[in-house]
């Protein structure tokens, strides 16, 4: 970890982050499962480019948020060589739960505002 | 596409690259499989999606975390490894990525100038230059006549004799000649008998035209001979669609029109002869037919060595001898010309025009693509004055600093020329969908070939010129010591860029003013076509052809008949309100005839007036909606073998008629009017656009149907509908069915279906010219933004002065705005003086609306005026709003 900077990531994190981030908290994942996970969480309504996407790693880890891990055994993947898969690490643990308290919060916010509080699931 | 993503790859910076390039590329590569990114569209969104999303990603990478200073050992390392190009490209790359939103812009216009003037090549390529797949199409001609004596018209389709043919059919130019004459023929057996446009052939054209058949072979001798063995060959369109591609189908017997042919061979998948289908040997002897009844049309491949120019040499030696044979007897020898031209321009006659038009007009959006970007070019080369100067007097030579301003060019044309390419990709697939059937049966598409992407190389090519000539013979002229003194005063020491960026604006202005023009000239013609007073009811009419088998209907009586029975049993349907056969209809004229009026018959031997000759049943006039202007039109006492009569249009009456009183006026029709009987005017029709809606109304008399020597056994049949004309076909081709099972109906449309029809030449260019009008203008108010934006902006310490003396916003904006209205001013000048100029070309393509039109001119001068100022209306919104004190501390 030391021999790599530090990047700043920008607080607070984009949601695009956020939701790589906790793509991830289920296990390690490979870059393009990342993406699917992301896509079916959101209802298709964040999708991820592939450039996007290896952006956003290439930064995660750059910040120690994220790390590489040996490669899970998955039988149907021929081209298993090619990935790298990715899992939280402590720090990465730690901002997503200090990124989620603050979304947490923007909601309850949210709710409390008389037009808004139907903004949810009705 | 891959290539262009790893292109894009090189974008990211090498850690990130390195370590996620392969997984990117396979990521793309899923990605194009998911559902959603399934078909062309899908794939061209895939194209787009994939393209923004790597760019947005480069330029996030590239912002978050710069390059840091590469050590020296680095540096070294590049300079020993690297070329110069790969370090100019990499320094035009980061460039680029500096100013993303110039880059776009600069990509954007380039692939709008570069897609448009591809996609409209693929289009004139197929439909103009290059429409039919034969070998060395070059070489092959179309040969027709020219008699000064008859018109002045050149054609080349139906228009010798045979006997004209064998004159010189063996000329020493010609490799091989071939002759044909068109016809309809039904095939029957199976299903449904089906009527197929075919040509009859004297000598076989196969080998004229270069290609040989897919299966079986061409004609031979023996079957080309008069009275030979029947043969037919088919196209592969029919092939395929009646026959079902059956490979055994060779030796078979086939049924032309009831009498058997054996079928010997299929063409491969390519326009033939105007899009005939059916091939069979004409079978006639040129000597029992009448040298004047031109029916043929001819085709030759040049013998090798020779060429066009001996060709006619040759024709023009036979067509003296001709003349010098004959003349006694057809006068109209007298002067005539033998006259070649290549195939395509001689079938494609009519879209040729169009087709240059559009493909000028969209040369102009390239050219004022180009001057955009190269006045935005210009704007930065000044910007960059210093830092140039400054790598001048660091020992970079200017050839070395014109090269990279070209490479940058270079690169933003070579990715708006790829943007460019998958506009013209997804435009021509497009165009192809909008055909009509009509053309598309006949084998027409546009397609990207080897041409066309050559077009599109051209393109960007001439842009790089075009973009790099001005900022690169500026860099020349940059003189350090000059540059580097002259340090806080950039903006005011360049007064020659200054002068070539506002003539560049001025030019491009001019461009889309001319383009702006033309669309709304062709708009103003397109909306008078559409107004033009037919003369008929075209709402609610249907139309459709039938041709009755001679060999079935022999006589004059039998087709009277069948087409007497028809039209009564079509009229007593209920849905159809009247019901008339006629062997034409406007918009098209196919038959006419010449001419002889009594008590005024010109002298023996003079060149008779022609009319075109119309065989029209008595309810022709009220089923297609003709007015009566005095007299009246057939009935039941026109019958065979009564007293002959004729029924003529106004246009008749004024052309011909010279103030006779028209009714009961006596006139002769035919090849040879002299030897017609004479028929009597008994009435008298408001004139129809019988020739077209763009021309006037032709000279027109109608034969009642009964009283038709020649007996036509080919008519249409014009039924007035009440509620949508289409509701009644069924019910017509029964009636059909009724009298004779085995009679096809074709060409089934509604009169407004062909008048449409016959207007889609000019629609398509007034649709393209429109757009492209619309494209040069918001290119040229980019170009007007950019300009004065960076006027604004080297301007700001001037107008910080101006405003600390007391200026007020107000006078600023003007300020502002009146550089770019003298700018608008000059361009509209210089725009409507080329409008002015091309007039004459214009007004052959225009109608009932000049080229010096007063309302399109100030439409135009309106629409640029507003573009000028919604353009520089931020800009100058900046400058009112500059801040004195700051503005005099900025440096």
């Amino acid at each position: 970890m030391a021999a790599r900077r530090r990047t700043d990531l920008r607080h607070p994190l984009s949601l695009s982050v956020v939701h790589i981030l906790l793509a991830l908290a289920d296990g390690a994942r490979h870059g393009y499962a990342i993406k699917q996970e992301v896509e079916r969480r959101s209802e298709g309504e964040v999708r991820l480019g592939p450039g996007t996407l290896y952006e956003a790693i290439q930064r995660l880890e750059d910040a120690g948020y994220i790390e590489e891990t040996s490669a899970k055994e998955d039988p149907e993947n021929g081209q298993l060589a090619q990935r790298r898969y990715y899992r939280l690490t402590p720090d990465g643990w730690s901002v997503l739960r200090t990124e989620l308290k603050h979304l947490a919060r923007l909601v309850d916010h949210a709710q409390a505002h008389p037009r808004l509080r139907r903004a949810g699931p009705a | 596409m891959t290539w262009l993503w790893r292109v894009l790859l090189l974008g990211f910076r090498a850690d990130l690259r390195r370590r996620h390039g392969a997984e990117i590329l396979s990521a793309i590569a899923a990605e194009r499989r998911e559902p959603r990114y399934q078909g062309v569209l899908g794939a061209a969104r895939h194209g787009v999606h994939t393209a923004a999303d790597l760019l947005a990603a480069v330029i996030r990478n590239r912002r978050a975390s710069p390059e840091g200073p590469p050590d020296a050992g680095r540096q070294a390392e590049r300079h020993t490894h690297m070329d110069t190009f790969r370090q100019d490209l990499r320094y035009a790359c980061r460039q680029l990525l500096r100013r993303p939103g110039f880059a776009a812009v600069a990509i954007l216009s380039l692939a709008l100038g570069i897609g448009g003037n591809t996609a409209v090549f693929g289009i004139v390529d197929s439909f103009v230059l290059h429409p039919f797949a034969f070998p060395d199409a070059d070489r092959l001609l179309v040969i027709g006549p020219s008699f000064p004596k008859l018109s002045s018209e050149v054609a080349f389709i139906e228009v010798l004799s045979p006997l004209e043919y064998e004159d010189f059919r063996h000329a020493r130019s010609f490799a091989g000649t071939a002759a044909f004459d068109l016809g309809n023929r039904n095939i029957s057996g199976g299903d449904m008998p089906e009527r197929v446009f075919t040509a009859f052939m004297i000598d076989d054209a196969f080998p004229v035209v270069g290609l040989r058949p897919l299966l079986g072979r061409g004609f031979t001798p023996d079957e080309l001979r008069p009275n030979g063995p029947p043969a037919a060959v088919i196209s592969h369109r029919l092939w395929r669609s009646r026959f079902h591609g059956d490979r055994t189908l060779i030796g078979r017997t086939i049924r032309v029109n009831g009498n058997a042919a054996t079928l010997v061979g299929v063409m491969p998948p390519a326009l033939l002869l105007i899009g005939t289908d059916l091939w069979i040997p004409w079978g006639g002897s040129a000597d029992r037919v009448p040298r004047n009844r031109r029916q043929i049309s001819v085709i030759a491949r040049l013998a090798p060595g020779a060429t066009r120019r001996m060709a006619d040499a040759e024709l023009a030696a036979i067509a003296a001898r001709v003349a010098g044979d004959h003349a006694a007897q057809f006068p109209e020898y007298a002067g005539w010309r033998l006259v070649t031209a290549p195939f395509a321009s001689g079938v494609l006659q009519q879209v040729r025009p169009a087709g240059f038009l559009v493909l000028g007009a969209v040369a102009l959006v390239l050219f004022i693509a180009c001057a955009n970007l190269a006045s935005l070019m210009l704007a930065r080369a000044t910007g960059r004055q210093r830092e140039l100067a400054v790598r001048v007097a660091l020992g970079a030579g200017r050839g070395r600093l014109a090269r990279q301003l070209l490479t940058e060019i270079a690169l933003l044309a070579a990715l708006g020329g790829l943007a460019g390419f998958a506009i013209a990709w997804v435009a021509i697939r497009a165009s192809n969908s909008l055909l009509p059937a009509q053309i598309t049966a006949f084998g027409f598409g546009a397609a990207i070939n080897a041409r066309v992407t050559a077009w599109c190389l051209l393109s960007a090519a001439v842009a790089v010129v075009l973009v790099g000539l001005l900022p690169v013979l500026q860099t020349g002229r940059a003189d350090p010591n000059d540059s580097l003194k002259h340090e806080t005063r950039q903006a005011t020491a360049g007064r020659g860029a200054r002068r070539a960026r506002h003539g560049l604006i001025v030019g491009e202005i001019a461009l889309a003013v001319m383009l702006a023009l033309g669309a709304g000239l062709l708009l103003r013609s397109f909306l008078n076509l559409q107004r033009v007073d037919t003369g008929v009811d075209s709402h609610a009419v249907m139309t459709m052809r039938l041709t009755l088998p001679q060999e079935k209907y022999r006589s004059g009586e039998a087709i009277t008949a069948f087409f007497e029975q028809l039209a009564g049993r079509v009229e007593a349907l209920p849905s159809v309100a009247r019901v008339g056969l006629t062997s034409q209809f406007p918009p098209q004229e196919f038959f006419r005839a010449r001419v002889l009026v009594e008590d005024r018959s010109p002298s023996t031997g003079a060149t008779l007036p022609t009319a075109n000759a119309t065989i029209a049943s008595r309810g022709y006039f009220d089923a297609i909606g003709m007015r009566l202007r005095a007299g009246r039109t057939f009935d039941d006492r026109d019958r065979a073998g009564g007293p002959s009569v004729v029924v003529v249009n106004e246009a008749f009456v004024a052309r011909h008629l010279g103030g006779l009183p028209p009714l009961g006026a006596r006139i002769r029709l035919g090849d040879k009017p002299e030897q017609s009987p004479p028929a009597q005017v008994i009435g008298v029709v408001a004139d129809t656009a019988n020739a077209g809606a763009a021309s006037a109304p032709a000279p027109e008399v109608f034969v009642p149907m009964e009283q038709d020597r020649d007996t036509w056994n080919q008519l249409f049949l014009v039924a007035r509908i009440a509620g949508d004309p289409m509701s009644a076909v069924p019910a017509i081709r029964q009636a059909v069915a009724a009298i004779d099972p085995d009679q096809p109906v074709y060409a089934i449309q509604t009169l407004d279906q062909a008048f449409e029809t016959s207007l889609l030449p000019q629609q398509a260019s007034t649709v393209l010219l429109t757009i492209f009008a619309a494209v040069a203008l918001v290119l040229a108010g980019v170009g007007i933004y950019g300009v004065t934006a960076y006027t604004v902006r080297s301007r700001t310490q001037e107008i910080g002065i101006r405003m600390a003396m007391g200026a007020k916003r107000s006078a600023v904006i003007t300020m502002v705005l009146r550089e770019v209205l003298v700018m608008a001013a000059a361009g509209l000048a210089i725009g409507v003086g080329a409008v002015l100029a091309l007039g004459p070309v214009l007004s052959s393509m225009l109608f009932g609306v000049s080229p010096i039109d007063p309302l399109t001119m100030a439409a135009t001068a309106g629409m640029l005026g507003a573009v000028a100022v919604a353009a520089a209306w931020r800009p100058a919104s900046i400058a009112s709003r500059v801040d004195p004190v700051v503005a005099l501390r900025y440096e």
